[in-house]
């Protein structure tokens, strides 16, 4: 048994655990139109929470993490919850908090705040505007008429501190994370001489373990090194499946007290550490700030978080036996991997290209689902999902007797990480 | 089209007189950008607006060759660049590259500012290659 500095999970007795995992079915975007993206939310919820053998009426906490558009005060009310004793929602924004709402879940339950927690996202991309495509042009799910806004541009007032960052970006054509981090990848292969291929071999290995997952969106369309090579580019060095998928699903985990685990219906997934954070002027990330200092501007900026999360969980990366990587786009795994101690300093690309990250036999399978490349893109929440699978024996692509998982959340966001252990 | 706030409004209204500007703490004088309301160095309030010469170098960039939006098509492929700039105390900022192939770009290109009118109140600052016997190029 992995023990962290505060001693064995299972001796203590609010020690949170997570013991419900829940998704509806994940679709290309657009593909759900018979129910809203909130509804769906409302399914995962349920979905986690029967998978734990626990009641609706159990539930008395909810938690997710910026720009999430489904509130937990409404939740609550429609799941008929007795009464909410906990929300919250974390400030790391997109995919950088998926891991920090586990860890707030997670810090409700063993402060008595809740007893039964569950950490929800829906993403219905068919439903609201498509990313990439500048806020304000969709309503609905359909783009506006051209000639809906005026033709001469002028200056008006900002309505959030992250309209008006993105004012220095926008007007010069960068419409979105796919521009913006290309432009990282690119610093790094000017420093390091990453390839396309060592960038492949993560888009290529995880198709691979998709293809083994009846949820994968991309489960029935098996893709080889030279498919990857011969797809268009999207934003050099970004080829059309570097970029994560856009679809609509939704996903939830539960997270209680070891104690009420015990007698729960699935066997109990320890949560060994959690770190959640941002570097110094790291700010929104890349998307935004281009300014950074270059060692860190070249990276998934989570040097800090893997620090604290490796001290906290007592363990390091040469105990981790599969790994879920946040995946919006291939290169940033590579700096993840970086960042997270897999290998040293612009070394991810070789260490990618391996084959490390390939299940069965790579040192470190990652991305098992299929990852945000090929089994769905719900801000990562579903890596964390993965996670508890692995540790359950349960996944697609079981890594025989896996007894820890790093969860990693978005690079080039502020971010957040765990380590989960099995008892 | 870009949004302002407090902080920012300054730096728009100089572009919109064609001058490029950086945001330059009075106290400590570290540089920021975008920019905002309190030096994260020094923690002063005080600041100016730096003139630049509007000159850099190509510190990152991307090809880009899918329109994200329908109107950009026909300007397809493009160049979004983080451009560090001169005398601006290691500040960068994004742009798009005009007047040049995009197969020519590389990290280090040596660039300079040219300001496009985009209405009474919107001027962009906008980069091309620095032409012969310019600034020398950056790393």
């Amino acid at each position: 048994m992995v023990g962290g500095p505060r001693g064995p999970v299972s001796a203590r007795r609010r020690a949170p655990v997570l013991v419900g995992v829940g998704e509806t079915e994940y679709t290309k975007w657009g593909g759900i139109t018979d129910r809203s993206e909130y509804q769906l939310a409302l399914e995962a919820v349920g979905a986690a929470v029967a998978d734990a053998g626990l009641g609706i009426d159990e539930v008395d906490g909810l938690t997710s993490f910026a720009e999430d558009r489904n509130d937990a005060i409404f939740v609550a009310a429609d799941l008929g919850l007795p009464e909410l004793r906990y929300a919250s929602l974390s400030w790391l924004p997109g995919g950088g908090g998926a891991c920090a709402a586990v860890a707030n879940a997670a810090a409700a339950v063993e402060t008595g705040q809740a007893e039964v927690v569950v950490v929800y996202r829906a993403l219905c991309q068919g439903q609201f505007r498509r990313f990439g495509r500048g806020p304000g042009n969709a309503v609905g799910g359909k783009v506006a008429p051209a000639g809906g806004r005026s033709a001469v541009p002028r200056l008006r007032r900002a309505r959030s501190l992250l309209e008006a960052h993105v004012a220095f970006t926008m007007p010069f054509g960068m419409f979105g994370p796919p521009i913006a981090y290309a432009m990282v990848l690119q610093r790094h292969m000017h420093r390091f001489g990453t390839t396309a291929e060592q960038m492949g071999h993560v888009a290529v290995g995880t198709r691979a373990h998709a293809a083994r997952n009846p949820r994968a969106v991309m489960g029935d369309r098996p893709m080889t090194m030279e498919d990857y090579l011969g797809t268009r580019m999207v934003s050099e060095p970004f080829r059309l499946f570097d970029c994560c998928l856009e679809n609509d699903g939704a996903c939830a985990v539960v997270v209680t007290t070891a104690e009420r685990a015990a007698h729960l219906a699935q066997p109990a997934v320890e949560i060994l550490g959690t770190a959640q954070g941002t570097l110094q002027g790291f700010g929104h990330g890349q998307y935004t700030n281009v300014g950074m200092p270059d060692d860190d501007y070249a990276s998934a900026g989570a040097r800090g978080v893997a620090a604290r999360l490796w001290a906290r969980a007592g363990v390091g990366p040469a105990d981790i036996d599969v790994a879920q990587i946040y995946d919006h786009f291939s290169g940033l795994v590579l700096l993840s991997l970086e960042d997270f101690g897999f290998c040293g300093r612009g070394e991810g690309g070789p260490y990618a290209g391996s084959g490390a990250l390939s299940w069965p036999d790579g040192a470190l399978p990652t991305n098992t689902h299929g990852g945000s490349l090929s089994e769905a893109y719900i801000h990562g929440l579903n890596h964390v999902v993965e996670g508890v699978r692995q540790l359950r024996g349960q996944s697609t692509c079981q890594v025989e007797g896996a007894g820890t998982c790093l969860v990693t959340s978005a690079a080039g966001v502020p971010t957040s990480a765990l380590v989960l252990g099995r008892p | 089209m870009p949004a302002v706030n407090a902080e920012t409004v300054g730096w728009w209204e100089a572009a919109c007189e064609h001058r490029l500007v950086v945001q330059r703490c009075t106290g400590c004088g570290r540089t920021r950008h975008p920019p905002g309301p309190v030096c994260p160095a020094c923690r002063s309030t005080q600041a100016a607006w730096d003139e630049l010469a509007g000159t850099g170098f190509v510190y990152t960039y991307t090809v880009v060759l899918q329109a994200f939006l329908p109107a950009l098509a026909d300007r397809l492929p493009y160049v979004v660049a983080a451009i560090e700039l001169d005398g601006a105390g290691g500040a960068r900022m994004v742009s798009d590259l005009v007047d040049m192939d995009p197969a020519d770009v590389s990290v280090g290109l040596a660039v300079e500012v040219v300001w496009e009118d985009m209405s009474p109140e919107l001027a962009l600052p906008r980069f091309r290659p620095v032409r012969a016997g310019g600034a020398e190029a950056g790393h």
